[in-house]
């Protein structure tokens, strides 16, 4: 069963179409991984989910409540991480984990638990603005899993850390949807990363759903298409490429 | 969300020492002036709360408004600077529901601004002059007046400051309306209708017509403070 569903979603600036009628199916329980260039579509697509910006046209679904009706509704349900971590600079990691308990209405042990779980218990009382980039993206990480809301949506959250904070994070995914029972929809543009942590993935470019599957689906594919198979990345960009000149070709 | 957190957000940010020193130095006014000019002012006829509100009102009230300009930048710049408003957006909540709260400890700050200079004028009341019971109310009926004037300021300071991520340019926007206000002549009863004008009024020598004009157009002008919050809202939602 789909946890998030959406139909023909759209958003346009002007003429520039960011996000084109994406069809977009992710089931309850898994990680699914949101993959994409930079500048496909993949932040537009996740701020549309969290009310950030309105879809021109098109609909969305999670959890069975619409959007934009079931607005604060959908929120109750889902932690965030976009694009980049925010923060109040001026209060300790803790602090700004307890604003976000306060807000959520959650019991004090949360704050502790988040801590802990993106390993930053050691740090929290470090003023936010003081820590480093790898720490900030964990203390944006611990505010998205405070709580253990049941759906987590996470934009490129590898970014700014080190290999072993890499493979830390990475690990704590993965582990998600077991330990918390919660889906996980997590973008990246390194399909290197995403097929060590991901269910089933969706690749976007320029707007537009070129692939949805799981991983054997995504190799059958293209090797029916005669996209080499042996490396996961080289598969990637050259579905890229030949939607590229597909559309290039359109034009 | 709620005015407790909005204070545990301004937290090292030096909101509360502004307002503590602002506050203080805005209440200096009336006693120093008092101090170095206590012969132009000792002997009049008028009523003490009278002379004393008419020499030093206007700088008053400019510190008075110049504060809440900067504890509505403060306030907005905490949510911008590091990006922690994205995070309250995407909190379960509706988000005019941040701007309210803003609003609430703002407002709870002019209460504290406007006392600290209600104890200033008592006391040079009770130091320079023989006062009456009556003149302790006018005092009263003074500030109470004087703080429904703020709502304009603190409603449309917090929207401007809202709307903007860059703390200078809410900070230019501000200066520039009192400075208006200053300009703007007061034996005009629209133009001092003037939102940031509106505190620069006092109590004293004021017909109840005036009066009730000055207390309805404060309530107005905050309502429509309010209104456009909303709109700016949904309007930045549906571009963003």
């Amino acid at each position: 069963m789909n946890i998030i569903e959406t139909k023909n979603l759209t958003k346009s600036y002007g003429n520039f179409t960011a996000v084109s009628g994406v069809n977009l199916h992710i089931p309850r329980g898994t990680v699914y991984g949101f993959l994409g260039p930079n500048g496909a579509g993949k932040s537009t697509t996740m701020k549309m989910f969290l009310g950030l910006t309105k879809p021109t046209e098109g609909t969305f679904s999670i959890d069975n409540k619409r959007y934009p009706e079931d607005r604060v509704e959908i929120l109750k349900e889902v932690g965030s991480f976009i694009e980049a971590p925010a923060f109040y600079g001026n209060l300790s990691g803790e602090e700004n984990l307890e604003i976000i308990r306060k807000i959520l209405g959650l019991p004090k042990a949360s704050v502790k638990e988040a801590l802990e779980l993106v390993g930053l218990t050691e740090h929290r009382k470090r003023l936010a603005k003081k820590y480093s980039l790898g720490m900030k993206q964990r203390l944006g990480l611990a505010s998205a899993l405070i709580g253990r809301p049941p759906i987590l949506i996470l934009d490129e959250p590898t970014n700014g850390l080190d290999p072993v904070g890499i493979h830390e994070i990475r690990t704590l995914i993965r582990s998600l949807p077991q330990k918390f029972n919660c889906t996980v929809f997590v973008s990246s543009h390194l399909l290197s990363e995403i097929e060590l942590m991901a269910d089933n993935i969706g690749i976007l470019n320029h707007g537009h759903l070129i692939f949805e599957g799981t991983l054997p689906m995504l190799k059958r594919n293209a090797s029916l298409q005669g996209f080499p198979t042996e490396n996961l990345e080289e598969t990637f960009l050259a579905m890229i490429d030949e939607d590229n000149r597909q559309r290039s070709g359109k034009r | 969300m709620s005015i407790a957190l909005e204070w545990k957000k301004t937290k090292r940010t030096g909101f509360f020492l502004t307002f503590v020193a602002g506050g203080l130095l805005a209440g200096a006014v009336p006693i120093l002036n008092m101090m170095v000019r206590e012969k132009c002012y000792v002997g009049r006829k008028e009523p003490a709360v009278d002379i004393i509100l008419n020499a030093n009102w206007q700088l008053m009230a400019m510190l008075t408004i110049l504060l809440l300009l900067v504890g509505a930048c403060m306030l907005y710049h905490t949510e911008y600077a590091d990006n922690a408003i994205q995070r309250m957006r995407t909190m379960p909540k509706r988000e005019c529901g941040l701007f309210y709260s803003k609003c609430g400890l703002l407002l709870f700050m002019s209460i504290f601004l406007v006392f600290l200079q209600a104890l200033a004028i008592y006391f040079c009341m009770v130091h320079w002059f023989a006062y009456t019971a009556e003149q302790i109310s006018v005092l009263i009926y003074n500030f109470s007046y004087t703080f429904i004037l703020l709502l304009p300021s603190v409603f449309g300071f917090l929207l401007i400051a809202s709307v903007c991520n860059n703390m200078w340019i809410p900070l230019g926007i501000g200066v520039v309306c009192i400075f208006t206000a200053t300009m703007l002549p007061t034996n005009n009863r629209w133009l001092s209708l003037f939102p940031f004008a509106l505190p620069f009024q006092t109590y004293v020598g004021k017909d109840w017509n005036t009066i009730r004009m000055d207390l309805l157009a404060a309530v107005v002008e905050s309502m429509l403070a309010c209104i456009a919050e909303g709109i700016i809202l949904k309007g930045r939602r549906a571009l963003a």
